[in-house]
């Protein structure tokens, strides 16, 4: 028997015990039979999930983050042990692989990636295949751009064949970008590496042009080309329905967006709104941007019940009636062929004879030297 | 006797245990962390002043401080300013419905902070209430109250007038307006009975007040995101980016450092002012 005396001193040393044992206790939630998902809330279908929890008898457990960096400092922080399934789109998820984050997947035990479009089949979609080794890394999901939504009322469609509509005093107080600064910066560098002619010349990387990876001085005509339309801009925007109301007030006339907005416009247009001629510009002269989210599985996951689960998980979110449903509550394309299922509108409204187009848009991609990215964006915003 | 000790030293230690590891140790991460560097989201764990130099020459940060700081002023000595007449208005005239007119000031309290700030957007737009009005009587929108530093200063005045009216009205509730009836008994006319008498006996309050409107201001991040627009990023917004979009924590922890500290000494230098026992928060009401 031994006694224990209830000092300040003891107190602490247990809190203090305590907190440095905490990041060693295993989580009650990483237990076997569940799923741990690391991925964007907007594709979380509450009642799918649900039917797959039934199914399989196990607990689907996500955790959400917003954009690429947060999911990879996430990923790196808690190790790949914490999660079994993670979302990432652009050339992340080979930067992921790279890192020993993945594991390689099989097409063969996910038997609804037969319906992909042609685009982004196994064979054809490199951005999910190691360079180095030519394994697959992941499964497309959702696909877009970063293109121009604009009143057709307002702005002749053929301004928006080039990206200097965007930087246009025409529009001056009546345009509108988000507030992401990858984007931004990447957008703009269409333009500026298309006006030094900078682009066909050797790249820092030693690769072909890639708008995520710019030298010093493209980067610092850049800066001066996003502080010039800073005067132009009302704002920029922090969320789609902010956007939304916007355009459809009429104090945007044109902005750079995923065509999320666009479709929700055409969708209340449909229900009733004041009719205005909305329409969506993919890619521009100068080129575009664009993105395919995917399922990826983490390197945590071995062989066997786990790995089955994940892919049965994946399985079930690239099925046609879940791909559409997804398409419909998050506002996305699809790239799983779903034009059989759908109607003339639907196959407009959700790009789905325009899928071919991605193949002549830049990737998103992880910027390359997030610091300098940052003190150009800061510049930016100061100026 | 056993006892109370125990519950002496329970009731002192849990408070400080919880001081010590959700308020000093993350500080002390902060400080470790702003002397490091991050590179393509990594951590560089080589000691370096690096960071604070880059803030201390770099023109962008020094401008966000300075317009935070401009802010923060600003709308403290406005809120002062408007809390003032409000405070008094409730003490001298409020009789049995004080409690009540206090009380109505903290309604907005019960929503959160993002949902007032996207109603205030709403209001503030271009097709809000003010300037869809104004349309609809066939004039011009206002535009310096749409994504402006004007329209983050309106945010600022709505989000914190509750708090420092209530540190007035705290500061008043206490004080004696029986020493105005003797300064007005001996001839002095309001103004002078105002300066010389209310105002100094009241100045430990307004000083809790600018200081609870102040501090957070300085370090406001999600107005100037929903508000703001183009010129408005301040401060703790650039601050917010570093730990999100761009991941150079390094620099964001330094940037923490910095706003730390400055608000430490500002905090000092205002609390010189204060006697808390003419504040209304001791408890112990009038002195």
């Amino acid at each position: 028997m031994f006694e224990t005396k209830l000092t300040r001193r003891s107190i602490l040393v247990a809190g203090a015990a305590t907190a440095l044992a905490a990041p060693f206790v295993r989580p009650s939630w990483a237990a076997p039979d569940t799923v741990r998902a690391l991925m964007w809330e907007a594709y979380l279908l509450p009642d799918q999930i649900t039917a797959f929890e039934e199914s399989n008898k196990v607990k689907f457990v996500p955790s959400f983050f917003d954009g690429n960096s947060e999911a990879y400092n996430k990923l790196r922080v808690g190790g790949s042990k914490e999660f079994d399934l993670v979302q990432a789109d652009g050339f992340w998820p080979q930067l992921y692989f790279r890192e020993g984050l993945l594991r390689e997947v099989d097409y063969s035990k996910v038997p609804n990636s037969s319906g992909y479009l042609p685009e982004f089949g196994a064979e054809v979609f490199k951005v999910l295949s190691d360079p180095q080794s030519g394994k697959k890394i992941g499964f497309p999901f959702c696909w877009g751009a970063y293109g121009i939504t604009y009143d057709a009322g307002k702005v002749q469609p053929e301004r928006t064949e080039t990206l200097e509509c965007m930087f246009s005093s025409d529009y001056s107080g009546m345009l509108s970008t988000s507030a992401r600064f990858e984007e931004n910066i990447a957008l703009a560098a269409l333009l500026v590496t298309e006006r030094l002619g900078s682009r066909d010349k050797p790249r820092p990387d030693g690769k072909p042009f890639n708008p995520y990876v710019l030298s010093d001085e493209e980067l610092a005509e850049v800066e001066k080309l996003l502080i010039q339309q800073k005067s132009l801009l009302l704002t920029r925007y922090q969320d789609n329905p902010t956007l939304f109301q916007l355009l459809q007030s009429g104090a945007v006339v044109a902005a750079t967006e995923f065509a999320q907005v666009f479709r929700q416009l055409l969708t209340a247009e449909a229900q009733g709104a004041a009719p205005v001629d909305f329409r969506h510009a993919l890619k521009m002269k100068e080129g575009g941007l664009g993105w395919v989210d995917t399922w990826l599985v983490t390197s945590g996951v071995q062989d066997g019940k786990k790995f089955d689960l994940c892919n049965s998980f994946i399985d079930l979110m690239i099925s046609p009636t879940v791909m559409k449903k997804i398409g419909e509550v998050a506002g996305c394309s699809t790239t799983v062929d779903l034009r059989s299922i759908s109607n003339e509108t639907e196959r407009k409204l959700f790009l789905m004879d325009r899928s071919n187009e991605i193949a002549d848009l830049f990737m998103f991609d992880q910027p390359s030297s997030p610091e300098k990215w940052e003190r150009v964006w800061s510049n930016v915003q100061a100026a | 006797m056993q006892d109370a000790n125990l519950q002496r030293r329970l009731i002192l230690d849990i408070p400080t245990g919880f001081l010590l590891l959700f308020f000093v140790m993350p500080l002390a991460a902060l400080v470790t962390l702003s002397f490091w560097q991050t590179e393509n989201y990594k951590i560089v764990h080589e000691w370096t002043l690096m960071n604070y130099g880059t803030l201390a020459t770099e023109r962008a940060y020094i401008t966000f401080f300075l317009r935070s700081l401009v802010m923060a002023i600003g709308v403290s000595v406005t809120l002062v300013a408007l809390s003032w007449p409000i405070a008094y208005f409730i003490v001298r005239y409020g009789g049995r419905y004080r409690i009540i007119f206090s009380l109505l000031l903290v309604i907005p309290f019960l929503s959160g902070e993002v949902l007032r700030l996207i109603a205030l957007q709403g209001m503030l737009g271009p097709a809000g209430l003010v300037n869809g009005a104004l349309i609809r009587m066939g004039a011009a929108p206002l535009r310096m109250i749409m994504y402006s530093n004007a329209a983050s200063f309106i945010a600022f005045i709505y989000l914190y007038l509750p708090l420092v009216v209530t540190t007035i009205y705290l500061s008043l509730i206490n004080f004696d307006f029986r020493l105005a009836h003797a300064a007005s008994a001996c001839g002095a006319n309001r103004f002078r009975i105002f300066t010389e008498v209310v105002w100094p006996l009241n100045l430990s309050g307004t000083i809790v007040g600018f200081m609870l409107a102040f501090i957070p201001t300085l370090s406001a991040s999600l107005v100037p995101r929903f508000l703001g627009g183009p010129n408005g990023t301040l401060y703790g917004m650039s601050m917010a980016q570093q730990f999100g979009e761009s991941g150079t924590w390094a620099l964001g922890a330094a940037m923490g450092v910095v706003l730390f500290l400055f608000s430490a000494i500002a905090l000092a230098i205002l609390s010189y002012g204060v006697d808390l026992r003419r504040t209304g928060f001791t408890g112990l009401g009038r002195q």
